[in-house]
């Protein structure tokens, strides 16, 4: 059997875990390709509802990732991001999906390594998790 | 304002079963401002339908609307063009929201998604909490601005019982006692001398004792 | 008459000219900037990749070659030198000589037809091919025109016919013009040595030899094999690759120079690390030196990863000759080691000759020109506390020409050097006009007509993904009407072309697939503008930083996740609506933090540029770490120095200067900080606004508990030396035996880089012990001598006058053990293979610099700034923009970047300065379009934006629903997602663009 390639959306604050990411490139860290990146000014501007909204549609998993606590270029963003995160993940619960497909991350924007090594680590435990459940059938499948 | 919560998912999901389209009403009152019902909440709600019936193999349909008040007629109007092209409509607002949209609509069941709680204060970011009953003959002046009758457990009317401890109720320690509140209140007042002064016996006919109760204004109506 | 002129002539277009030009520029002043090459961009447009992020060189100064040309204040003259240079500071009048190009610029359109026709005349790869007549040195060329070189070409006539514009013009001739300029700029970098003349490694002779620069052609995807790693003998990828260290610098031989030229122990590294990253890691990288010279910020950890991670071999031994094996077409060297006296023998497939920088002939007939001094090495002499003035009053040098240096310290100078320019100009008029624009074109209700423009980025993104291809399915996207590929999307030819295809195909939106909007959004923002869009309708899919270089190796990989972004960008893109940027007006002071030397010269430069200065130091007095040097490695006195930048300070009336001052607080925006202080013993608050910040809080003594430092009395450090070799000199008068230990609590694991200069402490202070006590001994125990640039004379003098230097390695590190008032020093001598001890009247350690780590962190945390891995301030881009921090209007001078000399913390602090003019030129603060906006229908007064918004800006106004000041916001969207009646939105980032990329992403086709 194929192994299952899931999809995944990070949303990246644009100061800190979106330039990570760009360092992991310039560092040519390798991390699976799975991970797709929505660059957002702040993790506290990511809604739940667009988590919920990248679920419906089919995601594997989420990751929300902002600056190290304490370094929000906004204050307080990041604190707010996994409040929503947490809060999230119990209504997921309710729905009957794994509350560990949303994660709220952290990392500096120098943290090449880290975005590399959270998003590998991210995208194997979805892959262990399986499909999203709302995809019946698992018919999202790797064809390509 | 009128505070709410969401129910349970199994719940909603229970009353909507067999239900291929619904439509998932909101309002832009009280239970948008405690998050229970608003904007926001009906597309959280929608989104969390739609992935629970997907996941159990079956198609639904979530049309979101939400209107600037459910309890008066001409809003809930609004609802009149989609009405015959869902199978049930799932209101998003407090209990008269829900009856008000039942009551215009005969022949479409409507289910509440919402509990609704209390009238309430926003004590906080996130935190809301009871402050009136609605007893209809309020004696706020009289306990120095504390209602006893919403904020004391047994509704006592003359001072507190004796599991008031540290200022607060023997129910839990995250409830304030109401008349420990009224004692301090009356103090910033400088009315203490007041706080014995015997409140007579309420007639609770204002209330709901006298059953379902209408305003009327003659000069509005 | 003076002090008229706007205008400063700016010689030479490498990285530093052009870097000064822009500093200028975007200051409002003119700059001619002239080259005698056809094109600009120096050296740096040759090289393959930068240490030490190993970014593609032409992808990191690309868009600033474009940047360069695009600005209407920069007139860009190529084949022109100065032919002389008359008048005074403020007020020079230059003779400019303009080289015949043979090409009528205007007709040119750069088709590159003469090209084909002549392609055994082209030159294209310098140094690996020497053929001519039309020359177009590199891809993104600025000026895109092709040049001709008439001597070379033998058919003039068939050359004038092979082009379709007509533009050859063989009877172009020499020109010659007058220019009234304020100041001059000289940044014309150097040669690289040309070890032809060196028989012994048979450069020139045998094909595999090259030199360091034609191996980067080489690795380069823009080079004579495209980017494949051959032997130019057979044209097979070598297996074993050898480099040889300091080729024609450090040495006393023929056609050597003494100094050591600074940046070839890097690019040795960074070549053997891409070799190995890029090519094959089973290629034997070797590299041979004499000392490893990586002094500079995380250039040591650079030098970790090297050995540890890539397995680059490091032989210490300079190696005689290179002998070529016939047999095996090899080369052979022969080599000793501290090891074993005996020779070893090996054999290479390729040597690299590490050959570093030499000022040409050429440069010393410019400084005649010039009528400006030359130091004994023919660099133009400049003075320890004024590091890019020449001897003539108005001319101001940056760059290699000042002394060898790497990119990061030429923008240094080079934004030092457009700082002191520009104290010759006229006071700046206020408000400069922006450059004119087309109206923009209102696209609102048009059907999307999106452009997709993909990007090879050469072997950075087609190395991986076949372009084409790529853009063919993007073509098939809804909503676009044309895709297509790029080549460089960031050079100026790709960029006139996207900007006709918007005109011509009527496109109303545009996604570029490319590298990461964090560098390069705005360029292709502008050029949406100027090609009468809002700039907003663009999105760049980032698929090179966040694909490509992540896949490399796995093509199916990267083009599946390429065609995702690809998508999502188009699906974004199609919801993207135009904006208006909001404005504020400038503050136009600053605060400068840190009492130090830097502090004080950003200070006064700035102050007489007619800002005000706040200038807050934590201690009760100015001066900082330099009130404890006393001379500098050249001799000069630093008290009298720091007496009179004090008094300068002191007395400047638009300099308050603020001493016991400690920063608590901080808010507000570029253009419109405010930075509240608790000054003084009663701590009182004050608050002072300004619109930009230099951060000059320097670093500390580095006191690490070591070799009995603090126990033993005749343990000290180079600081303390230095004071007791100036103050108490009858005390080195008695003195027998002089120790010193270089790298003491630096290079080692708590505190892995190089403090820089330790080495230069050393020499200076064992130079001058010996003024004082010529038959002392002296010792110095090293790890590496890094004496770079011009103070290698003075580690060799040091040698010539006796003392003794002993390397260790840190596996047996010296011992030191207390000897009555004396300490008895026990060392390894590798050479000699035996255990020395010495006893010793004076150990002198060499304990560096360390970072404040309290202060840093601190300020970090207040002012939202990143640091390094070490603690340091860390710079907005390590090559380009070594001054500038994460945050705009934030700028670093001196050892808080990293630790330098009072020579380098003056440059950088000049540097900041120029950066803090530029920055403060404008009137007024662009605030971007990213806010967020309410729509009042939707709102239900809930307050909960209002609780929300970590800035306190929304409120509830008089109309009843929610309002926010968009000249407040800051855009963080913090209120928009928490909204319960979705009534707030964020422009750029509204849920339409959010849910059409995840509707794109997952929305794909089975």
């Amino acid at each position: 059997m194929e192994q299952f390639e899931p999809t995944i959306v990070a949303f990246c604050c644009h100061y800190c875990a979106y330039t990570a990411a760009d360092m992991a490139g310039s560092m040519r860290l390798v991390y699976p390709p799975n991970v797709k990146i929505i660059r957002v000014p702040c993790s506290g501007k990511v809604d739940t509802l667009h988590i919920m909204k990248a679920l419906e549609k089919g995601a594997d998993g989420v990751l929300v990732a902002g600056c190290l606590e304490g370094d929000c270029h906004f204050k307080t963003g990041n604190v707010k991001a996994l409040q929503r995160v947490t809060y999230l993940q119990g209504y997921l619960e309710e729905i009957g999906i794994e509350a560990e497909r949303v994660q709220m991350v952290t990392m500096s924007a120098g943290m090449g390594g880290r975005f590399a090594r959270i998003t590998t680590e991210f995208t194997e435990k979805i892959r262990e998790l399986g499909p999203n459940p709302v995809n019946a059938g698992g018919s999202r499948l790797a064809a390509s | 304002m009128i505070t709410a919560e969401r129910k349970p998912m199994d719940e909603i999901m229970g009353m909507i079963d067999g239900c291929g389209r619904i439509l998932l009403v909101g309002c832009n009152e009280c239970v948008t401002v405690c998050a229970a019902g608003g904007r926001k909440e009906v597309a959280l709600l929608a989104a969390g339908l739609q992935m629970a019936s997907m996941k159990k193999g079956r198609a639904l349909d979530v049309r979101e609307m939400t209107l600037e008040r459910q309890c008066d007629p001409e809003y809930v109007e609004e609802l009149a063009p989609h009405i015959d092209q869902v199978d049930a409509v799932v209101s998003m607002a407090c209990g008269c929201g829900v009856q008000e949209v039942a009551r215009r609509f005969k022949k479409t069941p409507v289910y509440p998604a919402l509990n609704t709680k209390f009238m309430g204060a926003s004590e906080g970011p996130g935190i809301w909490a009871e402050r009136c009953q609605g007893c209809g003959d309020c004696l706020l002046g009289l306990t120095g601005g504390i209602c006893p009758i919403a904020r004391c457990a047994k509704r006592l009317m003359n001072g507190p019982c004796g599991g008031s401890t540290n200022g607060k109720c023997e129910i839990g320690n995250d409830v304030d006692c109401a008349w420990h509140l009224i004692w301090e209140r009356m103090k910033e007042l400088g009315i203490e001398d007041r706080y014995e002064d015997v409140i007579a016996a309420k007639d609770w006919r204002t209330g709901r004792g006298n059953g379902p109760r209408k305003i009327l204004r003659e000069d509005l109506a | 008459m003076p002090n008229q002129n706007n205008t400063v002539l700016v010689i030479g277009s490498g990285v530093g000219g052009m870097k000064a030009a822009m500093d200028l520029s975007e200051a409002g002043r003119d700059v001619v900037l002239i080259d005698q090459a056809a094109s600009i961009g120096g050296l740096m447009t040759r090289l393959d990749r930068t240490f030490p992020t190993n970014n593609c060189d032409l992808c990191t100064i690309a868009p600033n070659l474009s940047e360069n040309a695009r600005d209407k204040h920069i007139e860009v003259l190529p084949l022109t030198q100065v032919s002389a240079l008359q008048g005074q500071a403020g007020d020079f009048t230059a003779t400019l000589t303009r080289a015949p190009r043979y090409i009528d610029m205007e007709k040119c359109t750069a088709c590159g037809e003469c090209h084909k026709a002549f392609p055994e005349c082209v030159r294209f790869e310098p140094g690996l091919d020497h053929r001519a007549p039309t020359c177009m040195r590199y891809p993104q060329a600025t000026p895109q025109a092709f040049s001709i070189d008439m001597e070379k070409c033998e058919d003039t006539a068939a050359l004038v016919n092979a082009c379709p514009a007509g533009a050859i013009n063989p009877d172009d001739g020499e020109r010659t013009e007058e220019r009234q300029v304020g100041a001059v700029v000289l940044a014309i970098g150097a040669e690289l040595f040309d070890p032809s003349g060196l028989e012994n490694f048979g450069y020139g002779v045998y094909p595999d030899v090259v030199t360091g620069l034609e191996y980067e052609r080489i690795m380069s995807a823009s080079g004579p094999t495209g980017g494949e790693l051959v032997r130019p003998s057979n044209g097979k990828p070598p297996q074993r690759v050898a480099w040889i260290q300091c080729v024609g610098s450090r040495g006393i031989n023929r056609e050597d120079v003494s100094y050591c030229s600074g940046v070839c122990c890097m690019y040795a590294l960074k070549e053997a690390i891409v070799t190995k990253e890029r090519f094959q890691d089973d290629i034997e990288a070797t590299i041979f030196y004499m000392d490893m010279r990586t002094y500079g910020k995380d250039y040591e950890l650079y030098y970790d990863r090297a050995k540890k991670t890539y397995g680059v071999r490091l032989e210490r031994c300079r190696p005689h000759s290179i002998i070529s094996d016939a047999a095996s077409g090899q080369l052979t060297i022969s080599y000793a080691t501290d090891a074993s006296s005996a020779l070893t023998t090996e054999k290479f497939d390729m040597v690299v000759l590490s050959t570093g920088f030499r000022v040409t002939e050429n440069a010393c007939q410019l400084a005649r020109v010039l009528g400006i001094e030359l130091n004994e090495h023919n660099f133009a002499r400049t003075q320890s506390f004024s590091p890019v003035a020449t001897s003539r009053p108005g001319v101001y040098v940056c760059g290699v020409f000042e002394s060898p240096k790497d990119i990061p310290e030429t923008m240094m100078q080079a934004s030092a050097a457009a700082c002191l320019a520009s104290k010759n100009l006229v006071p700046v008029a206020a408000g400069n006009g922006e450059a004119e624009l087309p109206p923009e074109r209102d696209v609102s209700g048009e059907e999307p007509r999106i452009g997709v423009f993909v990007c090879d980025c050469e072997q950075n993104i087609g190395g991986a993904v076949d372009v084409d291809a790529l853009a063919a399915y993007a073509g098939k996207l809804p909503g676009v009407v044309l895709s297509q590929s790029a080549g460089h999307g960031c050079s100026r030819e790709a960029l006139e072309k996207i900007k006709a295809a918007i005109v011509e195909q009527n496109l109303n939106r545009v996604v570029i697939g490319g590298c990461s909007p964090r560098t390069h959004e705005n360029l292709f923002q502008n050029t949406l503008r100027e090609a009468g869009l809002n700039k907003y309708l663009v999105e760049m899919a980032n698929i090179r930083d966040q694909d490509t270089w992540v896949h490399m190796n796995y093509p199916e990989m990267a083009m599946t996740k390429a065609k995702d972004l690809i998508r999502m960008a188009v699906a974004g893109v199609a919801q993207a609506q135009a904006l208006k940027d909001n404005t504020l007006p400038m503050n136009k002071d600053v605060l400068v933090l840190g009492g130090g030397v830097s502090g004080m010269n950003a200070a006064l430069e700035l102050a007489d540029q007619g800002h005000r200065v706040y200038l807050a130091e934590q201690a009760g007095h100015l001066g900082g770490m330099a009130l404890a040097v006393r001379k500098t490695l050249e001799g000069d006195d630093v008290p009298s120095y720091m007496a009179d930048l004090i008094e300068k300070v002191s007395q400047h009336a638009l300099i308050e200067v603020i001493t016991q001052a400690i920063v608590v607080d901080h808010f507000g925006m570029p253009g419109m900080y405010k930075t509240g202080f608790q000054i003084g013993p009663r701590m009182y608050y004050r608050q002072i606004e300004h619109g930009a910040t230099v951060l000059a809080t320097g670093a500390t003594h580095n006191v690490p508990r070591a070799y009995s430092l603090g126990e033993h009395a005749a343990v000290t450090t180079q600081i303390e030396l230095d004071s007791v070799i100036e103050d108490q000199p009858e005390r080195v008068k008695d003195w027998g035996q002089l120790v010193m230990i270089q790298c003491v609590g630096s290079r080692v694991p708590e505190n892995p880089n190089c403090s820089r200069i330790c080495c230069q402490s050393a020499i200076k202070n064992a130079l001058r012990a010996l003024d004082l006590n010529p038959d002392m001994r002296v010792f110095i125990l090293y790890r590496d001598m890094r004496t770079y640039g011009f103070s290698e004379d003075y580690y060799a003098e040091a040698r010539r006058r006796g003392v003794i230097f002993v390397r260790y390695e840190t596996d047996t590190p010296p011992e030191v053990t207390p000897d009555g008032d004396k300490v008895k020093i026990a060392f390894a001598d590798p050479i000699i293979g035996r255990k020395l001890a010495v006893t010793a009247d004076c150990l002198a350690l060499s304990t560096g610099m360390a970072v404040n780590e309290e202060a840093t962190e601190d300020l970090a945390t207040i002012f939202h700034l990143n640091r390094s891995l070490d603690g340091s301030f860390l710079e907005e881009h390590i090559k380009l923009r070594p001054t500038d921090l994460s945050i705009p209007g934030f700028f670093v001078a001196g050892s808080a970047h990293a630790p330098k000399n009072i020579k380098e913390c003056i440059a950088q602090a000049q540097a900041a300065a120029s950066r803090v003019l530029s920055m403060l030129s404008k009137d007024t603060i662009n605030l971007g379009a990213t806010v967020a906006r309410v729509d009042p229908e939707k709102c239900a007064t809930c307050l909960v934006c209002v609780r929300a918004c970590p800035y306190g800006v929304p409120f509830i106004n008089e109309d009843r629903y929610s309002e926010i000041d968009p000249a407040k916001c800051h855009g963080c969207g913090t209120c928009a997602a928490e909204c319960p009646a979705k009534a707030i939105e964020l422009t750029r980032f509204e849920d339409a663009p959010i849910m059409a990329r995840l509707e794109g992403l997952l929305e794909r086709s089975a």
